[in-house]
This record gives structure tokens, sequence and C-alpha cells, in this order.
């Protein structure tokens, strides 16, 4: 029987790229998931950060004040993080990327190494771990110095960079999961907002990065997870492919790289000092690129079978075949999601956690499609698209329907 | 009774899954993007049927007849989705045998079909476990155990991960059967699929009686055995006729 030297089908590689995408952004909310349960009740210490800055919340204000408090947390956040934004512009426009990269490796240490110690010593208080003082700092200190190695510099094998940038979002999220609850769910929403007015409006400051970074023909200089390019077998190398690239480089769902180094970094922990050590770091966006070698990789990459395909260069092909590739039939380079989407991806995952495992999985699959659409649409516009607004809608939408429809239901059924 | 334990009901009702996920659909990846839909689709066709029931609950849960409507209500409305699954499914297969046409590849073949069903159904069993079996398993992680009235010899928990397996299954394989049914045009097989759903709804009923799951847990089973028979039965047919066509 010639069974087993059929030709593969389609169905062995479609979607390839999707999946890509989407394991890490999983095992980045599984792990804050996991990290929410075990962490639960065991520390009450009180965030104080930029996102508390107008209103602490109370569990005895009602529910007016405490919307009311969370609105004008998130309203303080989104100004501080827009300004961070256009600030960040300008140091794009007047060309100090080295200062950003050294500012980003900065913010990944701080993260890496201040935030990775405080979620150590939690889980060595919970589980009474025999370590001491100097062994602790001594491999906290070398986790941390490979951490921002890892994102630098891309010469590391992919998986290390690739695990190192999922462990800072997950550290990031979870932080920002101690937040009071209304202010998280508000603060998101407002988020998703500001995302979709940045990356859309011709004076949004995410818009503009990324005019700029084209019109240089340079990379954003940002903390992006990138997928693993899909290989396929040979195709023709040369300036078409590369030409396709650079026209295909406004494909990327940039929304997020610079948020997220625009994540407020507030360490201050009733355990700690009493200083308020408020940190507002701009995420220049380490781009742990190689500018140069990774060009050459990225030529091998864009060897798609869709691309070798139109070979003859008609525009009217390739529009369409790009179309097609783009809803992930068979696409060729990588997708590439900002780390800042992971965070709050896994924050709205987190925060339904806290309440119960029914509301992690609906919002959970809420995200996985939102990002589906946004993936789907990214096919269609090929331009730069926010990745926030669809999944945190969807989410949040999904986790009050499943709270007060679902669950009410199922419990009085069983 | 310990986390050893939680994790020990969660995977009674999840491990054929599992190991389903992982040597099946773990391989290709639209296998998985298809799962993630249809637990999707089953996910908002759970929050729809309990928006409209809200409205009655809580129900007198000494009388069983209410519970039967409430069963019999979500059984035709499951059972309307996956017909509405199915003509998406059709539509899609469309696209993808135009697209493999284009990129010359060869078509879809029977067994691909199959396996895009097979992840369908897993998909929608994996779903009801996750909402029946596994939400309520928290406190299964903690120090102590659960009884109730209708079984007092084990504790609550396996009895819900049993039923939640029983339930994974049958979704499963009745995915398949229903999408061969529908697109040869077998009425036995169209038939068989809501019948069987709501047989096993309906012996649910039975653990409302004092130990009644030692009736009710069998026949469940006799009902998933059953499915199991008619989709491997079908399936055989199936290839062999594929088989012929192909070598004549």
């Amino acid at each position: 029987m010639a069974q087993t030297q059929r030709p593969k089908t389609l169905l062995d590689s479609l979607g390839e790229e999707i999946i890509r995408i989407l394991t890490p952004v999983s095992i980045c909310m599984f792990l804050v998931v996991l990290l929410v349960s075990i962490l639960n009740s065991s520390s009450s210490l009180s965030v104080t950060s930029i996102a508390t800055i107008a209103y602490s919340e109370t569990s005895s204000d009602s529910s007016w004040d405490k919307f009311l408090g969370a609105l004008l947390n998130s309203l303080a956040f989104v100004a501080v993080v827009t300004v961070a934004t256009f600030i960040l512009v300008l140091f794009f426009y007047l060309r100090c990327t080295k200062f950003l990269k050294i500012y980003m490796g900065f913010s990944s240490f701080v993260v890496l190494g201040f935030m990775g110690g405080e979620i150590a010593l939690f889980f060595i208080e919970k589980f009474s771990v025999p370590i001491d003082c100097i062994t602790f700092l001594v491999l906290l200190f070398n986790f941390a110095v490979v951490g921002v190695l890892a994102v630098f510099m891309s010469k590391m094998a992919i998986i290390v960079t690739q695990g190192y940038l999922v462990l800072i979002g997950m550290l990031v999220a979870y932080w920002f999961t101690l937040l009071p609850e209304w202010t998280t769910w508000v603060l998101l929403v407002a988020l998703a907002l500001y995302d979709l007015a940045a990356v859309l409006l011709p004076v949004g400051p995410l818009r503009l990065l990324v005019e700029l970074a084209m019109s240089r023909d340079e990379d954003i200089p940002a903390l992006v997870y990138e997928a693993r390019p899909v290989t396929h077998h040979d195709s023709a190398s040369g300036p078409v492919q590369r030409r396709i690239w650079r026209g295909r480089q406004n494909v990327t769902l940039d929304s997020e790289d610079n948020l997220s180094s625009n994540i407020n970094v507030n360490v201050v922990s009733d355990l700690s000092s009493t200083a308020n050590i408020v940190q507002a770091n701009h995420s220049g966006t380490r781009m742990a690129r190689v500018e140069e070698g990774q060009v050459s990789e990225r030529d091998a990459e864009l060897s798609a079978p869709l691309i070798d395909r139109r070979m003859d260069g008609q525009d009217g092909v390739l529009a369409e075949s790009l179309m097609l590739e783009g809803m992930g039939l068979g696409s060729s380079g990588a997708i590439k999601l900002g780390l800042g989407d992971f965070i709050f991806y896994s924050v709205l995952v987190g925060r339904a956690a806290m309440y119960d495992f029914m509301t992690v999985y609906a919002c959970y699959l809420a995200i996985v499609a939102g990002l589906g659409i946004t993936l789907m649409l990214l096919a269609l516009y090929q331009k730069a698209l926010p990745a926030l607004p669809v999944s945190i809608a969807l989410g949040v939408l999904f986790y009050f329907l499943t709270r007060f429809l679902l669950e009410v239901s199922l419990y009085n059924v069983l | 009774m310990t986390v050893a334990a939680g994790i020990g009901y969660a995977l009674v009702a999840l491990g054929p899954s599992l190991s389903l996920f992982i040597s099946v659909i773990s391989k290709k990846p639209f296998l998985i993007l298809t799962l993630l839909s249809s637990t999707l689709v089953w996910l908002i066709s759970l929050i729809i049927l309990s928006g409209i029931w809200r409205a009655f609950l809580p129900l007198n849960s000494t009388t069983w007849w209410p519970f039967a409507i409430l069963i019999f209500t979500s059984v035709a409305f499951q059972e309307g989705l996956r017909l509405l699954f199915w003509k998406v499914y059709k539509r899609l297969e469309d696209i993808l045998d135009a697209f493999a046409d284009r990129v010359s590849k060869p078509r879809l073949y029977l067994t691909d079909k199959m396996q895009i069903a097979l992840a369908g159904g897993l998909g929608h069993g994996v779903a009801h476990s996750v909402f029946f079996c596994l939400s309520l398993l928290t406190p299964a992680f903690g120090p102590a155990t659960y009884f109730v009235n209708s079984c007092s010899q084990i504790p609550f928990f396996l009895v819900s991960a049993i039923i939640a397996l029983a339930f994974v299954t049958v979704h499963t394989f009745s995915m398949v059967i229903a999408f061969n049914g529908y697109t040869e045009g077998n009425k036995v097989d169209q038939l068989f699929v809501p019948s069987v759903h709501l047989a096993a709804g309906m012996m649910t009923l039975i653990n409302f009686a004092y130990d009644g799951c030692i009736i009710g847990i069998p026949l469940l089973f006799l009902m998933v055995i059953l499915t199991l028979m008619h989709c491997r039965r079908m399936v055989w047919r199936r290839l062999t006729e594929n088989q012929r066509q192909g070598n004549s």
C-alpha cells in the first residue's frame, strides 16, 4: 500500500505561524495564573504606584466611589504612558538609539533582578526554602544578567531569548495583578483605548514611531517577541524578497512594543523601605537584534511557498498571495508581538484567576479569539495594528458574562 | 483531598483527551486552531443558554422535570449549533481545497477531514469537562473531601470526573459521526448523534435518586460504548470504501 508515501496535504503545515505566536502567549498566561493561585493571599502588600496615585481602593467604599477612583487612576496612568511614549518618539527622532538601548537593558535588569527577586522571596517565605543570602544574591544576579544579555544581543539560542522575554512579561504581569480590582479592570480598558488611538490616529505616538522607522529603514528598538520563523525549503533569494520584507515591515503588531517599555515599575512594598521609588521606564525597547546579521536570516525566512510561486512579481498575484498568506495560510515572515501585549493579556487572565477557574478559561479563549481576529485583520489591512483592543474587549466581556451568568446558572443547577 | 488527589481527579476527566491531543492534534497546527474555535463555540452556547435560563433559576431541586426541560433545551440548542458548525466547516473545506489547488498540493484526504472532525469534537468535550468538572475541583486541592446523597460511597469529585470522562468521549466521537452523517446524507448517523446526546443527558437525571449513580453511571458508559462502536464501524466502512475507490 502506498499509504505512507502519500504527499503531505495542507493540513500538516497550515496555521503554523499562528500557533507559534499562540504558544508563548499561552505559556505566559499559564505561568501568571499559576503564580497568582500559589501566591494568592500570602502577602497583603499594597503596591503604591503611579497606577494608584489618584485613589487607593478600600473595600468599604461604595461601588460608585470605587469606579470613579479607578477611572482617575487609569487616566493618570494613561497620561503618564502617553508622555513617556512621546519622549520615546523624540529620542528616536533625534537618533539617540544607543541611549534607548542602554535604557532598555537597564529596565530589563531591574525587572528581572528586583521584581524577580521579590517574587522569589515570596516563594522562599511561603515554602520555607533553606537558602542563604549570598547564594540567593549570586543566583539572582546571574539570572538577571543573562536575561539582559539574551534580550539585548541575539547571538544566543533563540529559545533562551524567547524564554527570557516570556519571563519578563510574566513578572511584570504578576505585579500588575497586585493592583486593586476595579483599578485593574478600568486600567485595562483605558489602555486598550489608548492603544487604539496611539496606533491608528495620525497623531498617535506609536504610529509616528512606526512611520519614522519605516522612512529611515531602521528597526524600532523595542521589546518584541518574535516567533521563530517558519523555514520552508529553498526559494530564490535576492532583491525581490528583500523588497517584500521591507514592504511588509509594517506588518508587525508593534503597538505594544513601546508600551512594554512604558511600564511603570513602582516598587514599594511594606516589607522593604518606605521610600516610594517610582520609576517610569520608557520602554525604549531594546530591540535585541543584530541588524545586519538578521537581515540575511530574514531572506531565508521569507522563503514561503507562496512567495516562491509568484516569481513573476505581478502585483495582482502578489497582493492576493500575501493576503492569503497573511491569514496564516502558509505565510512567510515571522509574526511579531510586542511584549506589552503579553503583559496585559496575562494581567487580564491573572485577574480572572483571582476569582475562579471558570473565568480563567473563558478569558483565555476570548483573548485567543481576539488575537486570531487581530491577525486576520493584519492580513487584510497590511499595516501595523494595535493588538490590545479586540482581545481586551472580548476578554472583559467574557469575564463579566461568565461571572454573572454562567457561574450562577451552573452552581444552581449542579 | 490534597494536591495529588486534585490532579488525579483532573486527569481522570481529561487524561484520554490529553493523550489524544498530544498524539494526534498537537502535530498539526490547524487542528489546534479547530480545537480552540470549537471550544469557544461551546462556551458561547453555554453562555447564551445560561442567559436564557437565568430567569428561571433557582430551580426547585426536589422535582426532576424542570431539569429534564433544561437538559432537553440545552441539548437541542447544542445540536443546532453542531449543524451550524458543520456548515461553516463545509465552506472552510471548499476554501482549503481551492487553496490547495492553487498551491498545487493535494486536496484534503478523508483522514484529514475526519481529523478535523475529531479535533472539533475534542474541543467540545474539553469545554464540557472544564466547565462541569474542573471548575468544581478547586476545593479538592485542599485537605478535605465531599460526599453527596446520590453517590454516597465515593467522593463527589470522583463522580463528577467520571461523568465528565463519559461526556468527553461521547462529544468527541459523535462529532466524527455527525460530520460524516451530514456529508453522506446518512439519516441514521444524523439522528444517532442527537439521540445519544439526549439519552446521556437524561441519564444523569437518574442521579437524583439516592445512590442513583450505581445505575446511572453504568448506563451512561453504555451510551459511550455504543458511540464508540458506531463510530468505529462507520470509519472502517468509509476507509475501506475510499481505498477501494482509490485502487479501482
